[in-house]
């Protein structure tokens, strides 16, 4: 009986399963263990018996094909599968929808910004002043930029005077 | 009839997902509870197992939150409530509502006074 049972839900699961492909990995695990949940929630609130009733709530849940339709749909914009393996991070970050996809290429620039200011100011100061190089730039590192756009946004407390012409930021 | 179901589909766009926050407003429910209730009514989901891609989306964009519970019988039950934001975008779209409903009703003749 319960084999007969989960073989007809397996492989109703197999067959959205295999349609799901172009999904990233989680949103595809994430639909089956819904859907799972909802099979074996159907089965046990209902004191569902024998396949017939079973197949009743796989056919109200809708075709593989509509279930996998509904899931290409609300995706959203989706990677490509195949193609180039990661474009260089733009400048302005879009409105955050997922942690992951945005912190790295925020703090990576903000990173990256930091150490050329740190090495501009370090060498400008070199340059000009040998004695007092030391102190402002480690000042300089507290102050995060917000974003790598602000090319000259970094206060310099201590420096009189900024940095004139730092056009090797780009 | 073909027309049929393209029109259910284009009216159930842009409103569906706010059917679905109403229904945890005041309070979380779980999955297969959002599903069989939205399934008992015609016309609103294209089938039940639709719905749950939509509460995924729901969550994804921060307007629902979910969080997976212990049944007193049976497996575990993933609850979904609404965030913050999500009770924004439902107020929003009831203000919304309203007045797209009272154009429609008055251009197609299907207010209360005609």
């Amino acid at each position: 009986m319960i084999t007969q049972h989960t073989d007809v839900v397996t492989e109703y699961l197999r067959e959205i399963d295999l349609r799901l492909t172009g999904l990233p990995v989680l949103q595809r695990r994430e639909l089956l263990a819904d859907l799972a949940a909802h099979i074996e929630n159907e089965r046990v609130e209902r004191n569902l018996r024998g396949e017939a009733e079973l197949i009743e709530v796989l056919e109200r849940l809708g075709s593989p094909e509509l279930v996998a339709a509904a899931a290409y749909a609300e995706a959203g914009p989706l990677p490509p599968v195949v193609g180039p393996p990661m474009p260089p991070p733009l400048p302005p970050p879009a409105p955050p929808r997922e942690r992951a996809s945005w912190v790295v290429p925020v703090v990576g620039a903000g990173v990256i910004f930091l150490l050329i200011v740190m090495a501009l100011c370090a060498g400008f100061l070199g340059f000009s002043r040998a004695g007092s190089s030391q102190a402002p730039a480690i000042e300089t590192a507290k102050p995060a930029p917000p974003a790598p756009t602000a090319s000259f946004g970094v206060p310099a407390p201590t420096a009189s005077f900024a940095p004139p012409a730092p056009t090797a930021t780009r | 009839m073909p027309d049929d179901g393209q029109l259910a589909t284009s009216l159930r766009r842009g409103t569906l997902e706010f059917c679905v926050l109403a229904m945890v407003e005041l309070e979380d429910r779980y999955g297969t509870e959002i599903v069989r209730r939205l399934g008992d009514e015609p016309g609103l989901a294209a089938s039940e197992g639709t719905i749950y891609p939509l509460l995924s989306r729901l969550r994804r964009v921060g307007w629902l939150d979910s969080k997976w519970a212990e049944s007193p019988s049976g497996p575990p039950r993933r609850y979904y409530g609404l965030t913050a934001a999500g009770r924004a975008a439902l107020e929003h779209f009831r203000t919304e509502w309203v007045s797209f409903r009272q154009t429609v009703d008055r251009l197609v003749g299907t207010g209360e006074a005609a």
